[in-house]
């Protein structure tokens, strides 16, 4: 016999129930990557098409500005890429998986399965998307004559395993908070614009470094979205690594936000049917 | 195996009414925190009970009769119990009917039981594995093939890919669509997609099924299908617990029937004595309809009509809901208000679907017996006029009463549509033999048949 309900505190009994029914989220993985290209004429090109038209805008705001975005010796297509590339991750996944419980109202309030699995597949899904875009990079380095640092590429998988925990954290927040408060779908669109510019998406942080000075770039660095942009660009073509003083702080926030939210998310799951 | 399946302890639900306090805004719950660092808490008063109970056996917990027997007796401030301190326990392979009035609880009880809300006091335990029905086709979506859909949908109700995979054949040949599998189920006919949908749903195969109504849609030869999958799936010691209005399905299929009130269960056994129950239960004040008011109540220069009421056999109380094997009588109660006033009564009755099934009044030519104050002059004061349709007559629906009262059949001056409705239930004899809604014909007398061999010998050739 076993019993409904929570089993522990912190919520960790919800990640046994995610593996058990990963079959079922990579059913709803495989249901967003198809229901998404469906009716589109040039289909997955998209995937590609879209990092690259946003690396386009920004080289043309920026040549039209007459301005750097980065250190005088460093090209800007690579650089802009890696953070359009993480950005589109973090703003699909924030977006989908906000929106995911409410817009699946009539299933979650029909049958039960790990309610996790909604906005997992979400984020699945702009992993997925970043994967197929990060294909792009090699292409962009070579015809920008930036040389690829093959010695620490490598680590470019724990880095993005790490934006991709920092992001399920938030979404389980997002997500479950979504489902209570629609504010959080109104607000999001405006904290990711935000987010954007605060993040160094289409700049590199040393260019914020004669305002940041160096006591101020820690707080800049412990937002888990700047370090990992700062540490793939390090990793892929040896732009200088953030500080370890502000990688520290990205990693305890990183992993507050991944143990709240997933106890958020138990809590919230408790009332998710009665007020979704 | 006689493990339990299903544990429930003293289960209890309430939602909060009314949207003002829905918390669907950030602002009302900080405001309402607020307000509630000043305010002392309120105590949540509920009459302690705990009413076991045992199958084989009707019980008639105390709490129950202690109640106010109503829907406010659920009613507490903003809150309402949706379920009051249910205990409940299924055994493996028991196949469990729920039955009550709408708003009983039963499917909140469904709900908690498949995980989907959770109770706001007490515990519920499952062994095994649960498939919830509580809609066909959860999960579809329009722009994805019906194959996609079917691996989409299966894995929603807790099948692996592999079993989806192992199955699939199956799946496609019970749904009649494999022309149309590689097509987006939004160019699907309606028809097609909950075809497709309860294809996948019946070849679910958890430990414990819950159903919930779902068999009532489709068209017939589908639920034939789907029940008979249903039984094959109690026959292989699978514990099964459903809800249906049918009650032919709970008494046929049910080897056990709960029967739940104002969100308590407050019967339990065998599923024949429990739908005898609710139909006594349920029906108290139903089945009649009385215009009190002389200002509204349908009339004419001559005549006012007072109540059209069903009755049972040889019962006074009217009821909404009857038995197929007894006779019905439909009563109409008029007041005459001139003297010398002409009446004749007729009254018209029609199905759910508005077929024509029959027309029948006092005048001698429609009259097995003799009423003597056909197209007679009244004097004033109360009549009542009775028809009695006999037993094994009717088919087993819902029927609507038309009422016309005038001075000749020909131009009934007063003319009541639809003034009462009845539904006929068929527990009985013909349900021992074949479960399932006979749908069809108008009506399903009893006739006499007979059947007999004919001699066939050798002398018999030449005649």
């Amino acid at each position: 016999m076993q019993y409904f309900g929570p089993t522990d505190v912190f919520g960790f009994g919800q990640l046994r129930d995610v593996w058990r029914s990963r079959e079922l989220l990579y059913s709803f993985f495989l249901r967003d990557l198809l229901i998404r290209y469906r009716q589109v004429v040039i289909g997955m090109l998209w995937v590609l098409l879209q990092p690259l038209i946003g690396v386009g805008i920004f080289m043309g705001l920026f040549f039209v500005l007459e301005t750097n975005a980065t250190s005088p010796n460093v090209a800007y297509a690579p650089v802009v890429l890696t953070g359009m590339l993480c950005w589109q991750l973090v703003s699909n996944s924030f977006r989908d998986a906000t929106g995911s419980l409410v817009n699946y109202r009539h299933v979650v309030t029909k049958i039960y399965f790990p309610r996790l699995l909604l906005p997992l597949a979400s984020l699945l899904c702009a992993s997925f998307d970043f994967a197929m875009g990060s294909l792009l990079i090699p292409i962009v380095c070579w015809f920008s004559q930036t040389p690829i640092v093959w010695s620490t590429v490598w680590l470019a998988i724990p880095i993005m395993l790490w934006l991709i925990l920092f992001c399920a954290g938030c979404i389980a927040w997002l997500s479950s908070l979504n489902a209570h408060y629609r504010d959080v779908g109104y607000a999001l669109p405006f904290a990711l614009q935000l987010g954007m510019f605060v993040s160094p998406v289409v700049y590199d942080i040393h260019r914020l470094q004669h305002v940041l000075t160096s006591r101020w770039v820690w707080l800049y660095e412990a937002n888990p979205i700047a370090t990992c942009i700062g540490l793939l660009r390090w990793a892929m073509i040896g732009t200088p690594m953030p500080t370890a003083a502000g990688m520290g702080c990205a990693l305890v926030i990183t992993v507050v936000v991944c143990v709240s939210g997933l106890a958020w998310f138990q809590r919230a799951d408790q009332q998710l049917a009665d007020r979704i | 195996m006689n493990l339990d399946a299903i544990h429930l302890e003293h289960v209890s639900k309430r939602f909060r009414l009314g949207a003002a306090h829905d918390y669907g805004r950030l602002t009302e719950a900080v405001a309402a925190k607020v307000r509630g660092l000043f305010a002392s808490k309120r105590t949540n008063k509920r009459a302690e009970s705990i009413n076991p109970t045992t199958p084989g056996q009707i019980v008639v917990p105390n709490a129950v009769a202690g109640q106010p027997n109503t829907v406010a007796g659920q009613m507490e401030d903003d809150w309402f119990w949706a379920l009051r301190d249910v205990n409940l326990t299924v055994k493996t392979g028991e196949i469990v009917g729920l039955v009550g009035r709408n708003g009983a609880g039963k499917s909140t009880l469904l709900k908690i039981l498949s995980r989907i809300v959770s109770p706001t006091e007490g515990r519920v335990g499952v062994r095994g594995r649960v498939g919830s029905l509580l809609e066909v086709g959860t999960g579809f979506h329009p722009e994805l093939t019906g194959r996609e859909n079917v691996f989409l949908n299966g894995a929603i109700l807790g099948m692996s890919r592999a079993d989806i995979r192992r199955r699939f054949d199956e799946i496609v040949a019970f749904a009649e669509i494999d022309s149309f599998l590689d097509t987006p189920v939004k160019r699907y006919s309606s028809g097609m997609a909950v075809r497709l949908a309860f294809a996948v749903a019946a070849h679910l195969e958890p430990d414990v099924l819950i159903i919930d109504e779902v068999l009532s849609v489709g068209d017939q030869a589908f639920q034939r299908k789907c029940l008979g999958k249903a039984s094959q799936l109690g026959d292989q010691g699978r514990t099964i617990l459903l809800v249906s209005h049918n009650l032919s399905a709970v008494a046929n299929f049910c080897r056990r029937a709960i029967l739940m009130q104002n969100g308590c269960v407050i019967a339990d056994g065998q599923p024949d004595f429990i739908i005898d129950r609710y139909l006594m239960d349920s029906n108290a004040g139903a089945g009649e309809v009385i215009w009190t008011d002389d200002a509204t109540a349908p009339r004419t220069k001559g005549i006012r009509l007072r109540s059209v009421a069903a009755r049972g056999n040889g019962t006074s109380q009217p009821l909404g809901e009857l038995d197929i094997d007894q006779p019905i009588e439909i009563t109409v109660d008029y007041e005459v208000l001139q003297p010398q006033e002409k009446v004749s009564v007729q009254i018209q009755l029609k199905d759910e679907t508005g077929t024509f099934v029959l027309w029948s009044a006092n005048a001698p030519s429609m009259n097995s017996g003799d009423d003597p104050w056909f197209a007679q002059p009244h004097s004033p004061g109360l009549y009542r006029s009775r028809c009695r349709l006999p037993a094994n007559f009717l088919n087993d629906t819902r029927y609507f009463v038309s009422v016309l009262i005038g001075e000749s059949i020909g131009a009934p001056a007063l003319r009541q549509d639809s003034a009462l409705s009845f539904l006929v239930h068929d527990t009985g004899a013909m349900r021992r033999e074949f479960t399932g809604s006979w749908v069809g014909p108008v009506i399903r007398p009893r006739l006499d048949w007979c059947t007999t061999q004919i001699p066939s010998g050798p002398d018999s050739k030449g005649a």
